[in-house]
């Protein structure tokens, strides 16, 4: 009987450990239920203590187990009357009543089946990196611009938004923003944006974006909307209104301006002489007439517009709505104190992600039998064979264990790193294998040559890894290429180490009793 | 094996180091040839040159897109993906324009936007993609010098003289790291040769075997370059990253190598040489199919893994040749030069 040493304990907890980390318990494929990806901010829903991550499990006593069966549940707004709900989660039990903007302030999905999270290449999504236009960049600057590209693409409705500061090894300072799983159409707009927003009134700025002239921008309901759709030569106009409040004091600025301003006669009277004139980025978005009615008075409630066009109604319909959301978001977070630039976007599809997951997971198995058979070829044991294979498996769990625990996003780099350590374990276990069959020394000597030419590799390969992945920073030598590939190292770093300390111990101690057998 | 090839090989094997000097001259050869022609080493992608590629997933013919294309823009090429049964996947167009130049012509040859569900799209700045290129250069410089540095601490024996290497390949990496880039080229190269010059003359001066193992390496990277060069292969950051992979792997079977022959007592030179080929073939071997095989499951998606997986390939057939010709006539000159016998 096969004794389970020390050793081989530790790679079984091991397994098992990585097992769970990547699992979880109870295994998330075995719950039902609907993951919550986002709570809009200021919703009440938040305000119930609703947030991303929750698992709803149950809508007014509707069993929730998918998509559709959310969908169905929330189909009672298709009325847009205000309705009771009673939304179930593993923890919480919300009941009120809601309107049917509810339906808007919520996105869900499909539990992931794993915990285990793939990076953009694969799953699909936008990334960005942006920096100051011709000027290097301060940390405090970019901390501006995360906070304020943050608050943008939270008002924008994204989830699964990451913004980080990277810097790389030649002292470049860059926002790195990666969206998981969807392409905002209009990402360069939303993060690339000075937004610097004015409204004028001939050469005088009455006001501009952020909340200290603002302070309220309507988004939704009465006070925001498209107002009219036409045809023109070109295709279609869509055109947009909303709603915003100003400060009192950017009002009293806007009064002064108009209190000696003649009436424009061409139009009857009716407006003032000069327009309002919104400029974005130093751009004429728009010229607002102003009512004779308005000439100095502190009026605090504005109504901006806007237009889209497009080839088709429904496409100028769709841009005129973009153009709104933009325009509000800039109104709200305020502009930036210098211009940007982005120097790499990569929007990747999502169409090809899920088919080539399972291309890499078939090609790595049928990877681990092939290199099984030529083992099998070579020692012509079945045990040995077997012994590598669960083993090479054993180390690809740990990784995919380790990586589920730290969060990492698998990316390709990362995938290279994880086959690139199977070939090295594969490797060093041949050199287990071969060392222990030298005849002239006892088993146990000959292992610990193994394990001596398995640590010397190691080391070379881990010290060739390092530099990628910036933890040479003190040194001058941040990672590579603002991090990109930093995956790779990490990866390799977490399978090789696994390997030395973890797995290949324990293929020796097998190796030995097969030995002894 | 028989008595005469034994003796044949004993007395010859010094002379079969032809074969890959002719072939580390040949690989400078054609690598100094690809830098006069295009100004670099190798040939970048757009990735590491700056520019944009869009991948569209649509059946719809190339010619005619190339053709619309290149009425409008001198630089850009278009190129079908087929999958594995020979049916056209994608379409790849390349570019140094940025996306807001390209794609509404591209939107207008189609009919209809791009959207994440039938595109993708990336675009890389040119000055962050001359970064991020020298970058990933200083990695793989600096990820030589410190696996040269671990293969002369694991065989040399004199404690000063490992440290003394320690302490110099920290100074290369604080050297490359904060200094390489900024100081002036001649300066910068003055002091890069330096450092190679003194570390390689400690290694040599220490521990011949170690520098054999470094030897075998660099010509594996060499050799590896060299065809990827002359097939016209586009790398991006990713193949760059393959080449780290390859002196992680390379070194492995020069490292059986040399520790079988040195710390052998009663048996030949020639048996621990045999006793490491069959290790190593092994080795090889089974890193060879493995990477072939997910090859071919992952080719037809046309990631970056693809550049990766060939650049493995190639690098370990060469790593064949280096261990078992390079090294092993090295290994065996000098365990004979210090009075060990052979059979």
């Amino acid at each position: 009987m096969a004794k389970v040493t020390l050793k081989i304990w530790i790679l079984i907890a091991f397994v098992i450990f990585s097992l769970i980390a990547i699992f979880s318990i109870p295994p998330t494929f075995m719950q039902q239920g609907v993951l919550v990806k986002s709570v809009e901010q200021n919703s009440s829903l938040l305000e119930h203590g609703l947030k991303a991550g929750d698992i709803i499990t149950s809508i007014n006593n509707q069993k929730i187990k998918n998509i559709t069966d959310y969908s169905i549940a929330m189909s009672i707004f298709s009325d847009n009357q205000t309705r009771k709900l009673e939304i179930k989660t593993k923890d919480k039990d919300i009941v009120d009543l809601f309107g049917p903007d509810v339906i808007n302030q919520l996105t869900v999905d499909i539990i992931p089946k794993t915990r285990i999270k793939t990076g953009l290449d694969i799953q699909g999504g936008a990334r960005a990196l942006v920096t100051t236009q011709n000027q290097t960049i301060t940390d405090s600057q970019l901390d501006d611009l995360i906070a304020i590209s943050q608050q943008r693409l939270n008002l924008y409705g994204l989830s699964d938004v990451q913004l980080r500061k990277v810097s790389d090894l030649s002292g470049n300072k860059y926002m790195l923003v990666e969206i998981a799983g969807s392409n905002p159409s209009d990402l360069e707009g939303l993060i690339a944006q000075q937004g610097k927003f004015e409204a004028k009134i001939g050469n005088i700025t009455v006001f501009s974006g952020g909340s200290k002239d603002i302070t309220y921008v309507g988004r939704t309901g009465q006070d925001a909307g498209i107002s009219e759709c036409f045809d023109v030569a070109s295709g279609a106009v869509c055109n947009f209104r909303f709603v915003i409040y100003l400060s009192e004091e950017a009002a009293t600025r806007q009064a002064d301006a108009t209190a000696n301003m003649s009436l424009n006669l061409s139009t009857g009277g009716k407006y003032l002489e000069k327009p309002l004139d919104l400029y974005l980025d130093e751009q004429l978005l728009d010229s607002l007439s102003i009512g004779a009615d308005l000439k100095g008075k502190v009026a605090t409630q504005i109504q901006i517009s806007g237009s889209g066009s497009g080839l088709t109604q429904k496409e100028a319909y769709d841009t005129a709505k973009l153009n709104m959301k933009k325009l509000q978001t800039i109104l709200v977070t305020g502009s930036l104190p210098f211009k940007l630039q982005i120097v790499k976007t990569d929007k990747i599809s999502p169409v090809l992600g899920e088919q080539f997951t399972k291309a890499i997971m078939i090609g790595g198995l049928f990877a681990i039998l092939g290199v099984s058979i030529i083992i099998f070829l070579r020692y012509r044991k079945i045990k040995i064979s077997l012994a590598l294979l669960l083993v090479s498996f054993s180390e690809v769990i740990i990784i995919l264990g380790i990586a589920a625990l730290i969060k990492w996003n698998l990316d390709l780099p990362s995938i290279a790193g994880i086959i690139a350590t199977i070939g090295t374990g594969v490797d060093s276990q041949i050199m287990i294998l071969d060392e222990s069959r030298f005849k002239t020394e006892s088993l146990k000597k000959r292992i610990e040559n193994a394990i001596k030419i398995i640590f010397t590799a190691f080391a070379t390969a881990a010290v060739s890894l390092i530099p990628l992945t910036g933890v040479l920073g003190f040194m001058g030598i941040s990672a590579a290429g603002a991090g990109l590939l930093k995956g790779f190292a990490i990866t390799t770093l977490i399978g090789i180490t696994a390997g030395v300390f973890i797995t290949r111990p324990a293929f020796a101690d097998i190796i030995k009793q097969v030995g002894e057998e | 094996m028989k008595e005469s090839t034994i003796s044949f090989y004993n007395k010859n094997y010094k002379k079969f180091l032809i074969i890959p000097a002719l072939l580390i001259v040949i690989s400078f050869a054609i690598i100094i040839h690809t830098y006069s022609s295009t100004g670099d080493f190798l040939h970048r992608d757009v990735s590491l040159t700056g520019g944009t590629t869009i991948s569209i997933f649509s059946n719809i013919s190339v010619d005619s897109l190339q053709q619309a294309l290149e009425k409008n823009f001198s630089d850009v090429s278009t190129r079908a993906l087929l999958d594995n049964s020979g049916k056209q996947t994608q379409i790849i167009i390349v570019t140094r324009e940025s996306p807001e130049t390209i794609t509404p012509v591209i939107e207008q040859f189609l009919g209809h936007k791009l959207d994440p569900k039938n595109s993708s799209i990336e675009f890389t700045g040119s000055s962050l993609s001359k970064d991020f290129y020298q970058q990933l250069l200083i990695a793989v410089i600096l990820a030589f010098f410190w696996m040269s540095a671990v293969v002369f601490i694991i065989f040399s024996k004199k404690f000063k003289i490992k440290f003394l290497a320690i302490v110099l390949n920290l100074l290369l990496g604080i050297f490359l790291g904060v200094f390489f880039l900024s100081l002036n080229v001649i300066i910068s190269v003055v002091i890069f040769l330096a450092f190679v010059i003194s570390l390689f003359y400690i290694y040599i001066k220490y521990s011949i075997p170690s520098f054999a193992v470094i030897i075998c390496a660099f010509a594996d990277i060499l050799m590896t370059l060299a065809v990827i060069d002359l097939f016209g292969m586009q790398i991006s950051g990713a193949g760059i990253v393959a080449f780290l992979m390859l002196i992680g792997y390379s070194v492995d079977t020069d490292i059986i190598l040399t520790t079988r022959v040195l710390r052998r007592k009663q048996t030949s030179v020639n048996h621990e040489i045999f006793g490491s080929f069959k290790t190593g073939m092994t080795m090889t071997l089974t890193a060879i199919a493995a990477v072939a095989i997910a090859l071919f499951f992952v080719y037809p998606f046309q990631t970056a893994l693809n550049q990766i997986f060939i650049i493995l390939l190639v690098g370990l057939f060469f790593d064949i040749l280096n261990t078992w010709v390079t090294n092993t006539i090295l290994i065996k000159w000098f365990a004979e030069h210090n009075g060990q016998s052979y059979s």
